[in-house]
């Protein structure tokens, strides 16, 4: 638990603390010298020469007016490596300023981590000024770590002139480079950066990597699917020393929520399609409890407050709501924790939509969670309703495909395989009745400008919201709910990966088929990977898709693509000239 | 208040003007050269407002201030919210909640159409009290009399389309042009009706509304009129137009019918107790028995209204978000988008489109004009409001703010 944190310029104790995860304050600065609770062991790895205390970067997240997450790990000794459960029990500090060089320090304290915690340092500093930029750092026993940068949120009532966040999902690292992190770092003009799910992949070596032939580019650790605790410690530990994740963290406060395979793929409430439960041959145990590690693993090494609080241990609810002001506000799905298993698909001749799909009693959100995304869905919130939504809520039928490319788009989009339902069970189509309650209450209340972010389905969309897909021409008076803008995936396969083809030659004729097929869908691209930037202004709200070329080379060129807007109060998608900050 | 009666001819008949006398004797002339209009296109949505069908509406709302969350506020009805618009203060301070209500003294359901139906003050009576002149010209004939002889000078509209009780815009704006040509108040207040009554009557399918359509690009054009009126005679510079609606509109089939009388009579507790003030989209209920019942009865005309298929909600009136006054009765019904009520029968209300149920709360909303005071091609994430136009103006003269402040704030 979080204990509050008093103003610097407080006396305070020598000393204030410190059971582990307790975050206290203490009068010095980092320059001064080192914290007396440094243990012993620290002590000695110094003497033998340990420095490498700060291995896996810094990271800020989920700002508030006048709070923000930040986070670090020490490797306080060579033994401490991520989910070893070794090393010693060591207190870090940290230091908050207004300027990069530390001369004027808003605030400053002492985190006490330990193995208990995978040596994870990850508090919420408070007291700070809204829509500021601030810079921040750790040290442990006189090694300071690299500085990092992060923006608190604007006043609840301010009307800033407009939001810039990156916007990325999807990032398998034996898949490739994470160049789509690294063009977002060399941007300076994003306010935060929104992760929209599958931040790190379960799989071990040569189950889910580069192209058709799952090529690794680069393997996973540990070497085999993720289970137990240290398994997920050591695989986020893995993705956390990835050299263009450290700096896009480092740059900006991140909003994250999970997807499935920060657990397993197609997770649901008490499963997963990557799970097999049991404890005999071939058996994973008990998913709940696989989960639980997984959720811990997150809690403790992602900047997001898990029920609240950026405490460890107090619960594991992702969804939540971050405002910017009257422009916007940003609502987090989990789309996973509460669900029902997805519908099968039903093989018949014809493709058959399975009536479950729409059956009342099934959830994708649960049942809180779709009261309280009605609630974020409300005339009174700011005026983009943003949400962070990890699965694709329009609806789309992906009936009437060429023979050829059924296989490969269901592969990349989980929708149902030949012969099956034509849509893709695992997305918000899989549970039409949640869906119809969230758009039958946008209606109903002639919401405004809600405007769905989406990942995982590797692959970028611009689409309306009908009411009706069936009758949509998109020239109605009220005909749709909103906007969905979906972004790439980082590195995971898309379309021509998995056919083989080269970009933009066999998937264009599936693109064009499905936008026909789904007068809504403006904009398709299943080709691409890379990164998108969405701004938000009164007047309307654009996405921009940048692409990368070829995820196996570290240096890849990273391109403007193509952006699309929705204007205010319209719920409809026009394409535009050219990105922002361009 | 002893009014004069004017009458001015203009192409295809005359035009009648009261003013009130005393203004009439000192010349009604404006005090200095603001100037103020506050157009009001009744029922309008603001997604109907495009580059193609609205060109003028749509460049006054890309050149000012928009405020694109901009909403009308309970009950989403015609007279309650002009009543805002001009009182800045909410139906429990000004007694104007609805365009029907069930009168308890009478004991029958009228519309709200006196002048002293309005109880509070409004920012018309402020102007007129700080040597300003005001006019209305206003299309329907409750709105003429609700507002009753506060402006300095009024039109009475005419000719009226029979049915509907409103004159057409090209009337209305002939009005204008002539109240503004003629006597130049500081502020006109301006309702053109025909996209509302368009609305409502249009029968030619949900999906198609021909006939508003017709009306929007009609009312547009004589958006285009007023404009270039004031860009002509040299006003444009020194006006802030503030265009917005009272409420959006929103279109039933005859199968999505609510009529909540009958739930209410089939009730052993409630049976012959109940009043139903009906608005399209909104249903005022009213506890007619024992006074000591009356906690027990809301609870219970809630819990039958909310059975009832197309209900939205039905909340207690008291509920403070709400701020409707006691005229507004017991509960408040809305109904679902797509539905409408008719009270106290099925055939009472056969109009498809309505209004007043949270469907229809979004209103387009924006400040045009020359004045400096005006923003130029701004958007703002504000919450805007019907109830924000008084303070806006009296913010805009600098005539202060009534006792008990307003209840909505000034968007300049």
């Amino acid at each position: 638990m979080t204990t509050p944190q008093p103003p610097i310029r407080r006396p305070l104790p020598r000393r204030t603390l410190l059971a582990t995860g307790a975050v206290g304050a203490v009068g010095a600065g980092l320059a001064a010298a080192p914290a007396a609770t440094a243990t012993s062991a620290t002590s000695a790895a110094r003497s033998r020469g340990f420095r490498d205390f700060f291995q896996h970067g810094v990271a800020s997240g989920d700002p508030l007016p006048q709070a923000v997450v930040l986070w670090t790990r020490v490797t306080p000794t060579a033994a401490s490596s991520p989910g070893s459960g070794r090393g010693p029990k060591v207190d870090v500090q940290w230091e908050v300023a207004t300027d990069r060089r530390f001369r004027h320090v808003v605030r400053r304290g002492v985190f006490a981590t330990g193995p208990s915690r995978d040596h994870t340092v990850k508090l919420d500093v408070t007291g700070l000024e809204p829509a500021r930029w601030y810079f921040y750092r750790f040290r442990l026993d006189g090694v300071t770590s690299r500085v990092g940068r992060t923006r608190t949120a604007p006043a609840h009532d301010a009307l800033p002139d407009h939001l810039r966040f990156g916007v990325v999902s999807c990032a398998n690292y034996q898949a490739g480079w994470f160049s789509a992190y690294r063009g977002l770092a060399a941007r300076d003009d994003l306010h935060a950066v929104v992760h929209l799910g599958d931040y790190v992949y379960e799989y071990g070596p040569g189950q889910y990597g580069y192209g058709q032939d799952d090529v690794d580019i680069r393997t996973h650790e540990p070497a085999h699917e993720m289970l137990s605790l240290a398994d997920y410690r050591q695989r986020h530990a893995q993705y956390k020393r990835d050299r263009d994740l450290q700096d896009l963290h480092a740059k900006y406060a991140w909003i994250v929520t999970w997807d499935d395979h920060e657990v397993a793929n197609d997770q649901w409430k008490s499963g997963a399609e990557n799970h097999t439960p049991g404890h005999g041959a071939g058996g994973e145990g008990s998913y709940r409890k696989r989960r639980a590690r997984a959720h811990r693993a997150y809690d403790e090494w992602m900047p997001a407050r898990l029920d609240g609080t950026a405490a460890l241990g107090d619960g594991d609810r992702l969804f939540r709501r971050l405002r910017f002001g009257q422009l916007a506000e940003l609502s987090m799905l989990d789309l996973r924790t509460y669900r029902d298993r997805q519908a099968d698909t039903v093989p018949t001749p014809v493709p058959n939509p399975d009536p479950a799909t729409g059956d009342p009693d099934r959830t994708i959100t649960g049942t809180q969670q779709l009261h309280w995304l009605k609630d974020s869905l409300d005339r009174h919130r700011p005026q983009w309703k943003i949400v962070g939504n990890p699965v694709m809520i329009a609806p789309v039928d992906f009936g009437a495909l060429p023979d050829d490319a059924i296989d490969a788009v269901h592969e990349v989009t989980g929708s149902a395989p030949r012969d099956g339902a034509p849509y893709n069970v695992d997305q918000w189509d899989g549970y039409t009745d949640d869906r119809r309650q969230v758009f039958n209450h946008i209606r109903n209340h002639q919401v405004k400008d809600a405007l769905f972010i989406t990942g995982d389905i590797h692959s970028g969309w611009a689409a309306e919201l009908p009411y009706d897909a069936s009758t949509y021409t998109g020239t109605g008076v009220g005909d749709s709910a909103g906007v969905e803008f979906v972004c790439s995936s980082v590195t995971s396969n898309n379309l021509k990966d998995i056919t083989g083809t080269p970009p933009r030659t066999s998937s264009l004729a599936v693109e064009e088929t499905i936008k026909a097929n789904n007068r809504h869908v403006k904009y398709l691209d299943f080709d691409s990977h890379g990164f998108s930037v969405l701004d938000i202004t009164a007047k309307r709200a654009q996405m921009d898709w940048y692409v990368i070329g070829d995820r196996a080379d570290r240096d890849t060129d990273i391109t403007w693509s193509v952006s699309y807007a929705t204007r205010a109060g319209t719920g409809r998608v026009e394409a535009v000239d050219g990105p922002v900050g361009a | 208040m002893s009014t004069t009666r004017r009458t001015f001819l203009v192409a295809g008949g005359g035009l009648v003007f009261s003013t009130i006398a005393g203004a009439a004797a000192a010349g009604s002339g404006a005090r200095g050269r603001k100037r103020a209009y506050v157009i009001v296109v009744d029922g309008c949505r603001p997604d109907e407002i495009t580059a193609e069908l609205t060109p003028q509406l749509h460049a006054l709302r890309d050149g000012g201030l928009h405020f694109p969350r901009a909403s009308s506020m309970p009950v989403m009805e015609t007279i309650p919210n002009h009543v805002m618009m001009m009182s800045g203060v909410r139906p429990d301070r000004s007694g104007v909640p609805a365009n029907t209500v069930y009168d308890r003294s009478l004991g029958a359901t009228r519309t709200l159409e006196k002048a002293s139906d309005i109880r509070s003050g409004t920012v018309i009576e402020r102007l007129n009290r700080h040597g300003f002149t005001t006019g209305t010209v206003l299309s329907k004939t409750y709105l003429y009399g609700v507002f009753g002889a506060r402006a300095t000078h009024r039109w009475e509209p005419g000719p009226i389309v029979p049915v509907s009780g409103h004159a057409p815009d090209q009337f209305t704006m002939d009005a204008v042009l002539a109240m503004v040509d003629e006597l130049d108040p500081n502020l006109v207040f301006v309702n053109l009706g025909d996209i509302d009554r368009f609305g409502h009557a249009d029968f030619s399918g949900t999906s198609v509304r021909a006939q508003r359509r017709l009306a929007l690009a009609d009312t547009d054009n004589q958006v285009q009129r007023f404009v270039d009126m004031l860009r002509s005679t040299g006003r444009w510079k020194h006006s802030v137009v503030v265009v917005l609606a009272d409420h959006s509109m929103d279109w039933s089939t005859p199968d999505a019918i609510i009529t909540l009388q009958g739930p209410m009579d089939a009730d052993p507790m409630l049976a012959g107790r109940v009043q139903i003030a009906c608005n399209g989209g909104a249903d005022l209920l009213y506890w007619t028995g024992p006074a000591a019942d009356r906690a027990a009865a809301i609870e219970r005309i809630r819990a039958v209204a909310n059975g009832v298929e197309g209900v939205l909600a039905a909340h207690a009136r008291t509920e403070p978000w709400l701020r409707l006054g006691p005229e507004a009765g017991d509960v408040v019904a809305f109904c679902k988008q797509g539905w409408r009520f008719s009270d106290p029968d099925p055939s009472a209300n056969p109009i498809p489109g309505n209004h007043g149920h949270p469907a229809t709360r979004q209103i387009p909303f924006f400040l045009a004009g020359g004045h400096p005071d005006v923003p130029r091609r701004k958007a703002s994430a504000a919450h805007a409001r019907t109830v924000d136009v008084a303070p806006t103006i009296a913010k805009f003269f600098g005539v202060g703010r009534p006792r008990g402040g307003w209840d909505g704030r000034a968007r300049l």
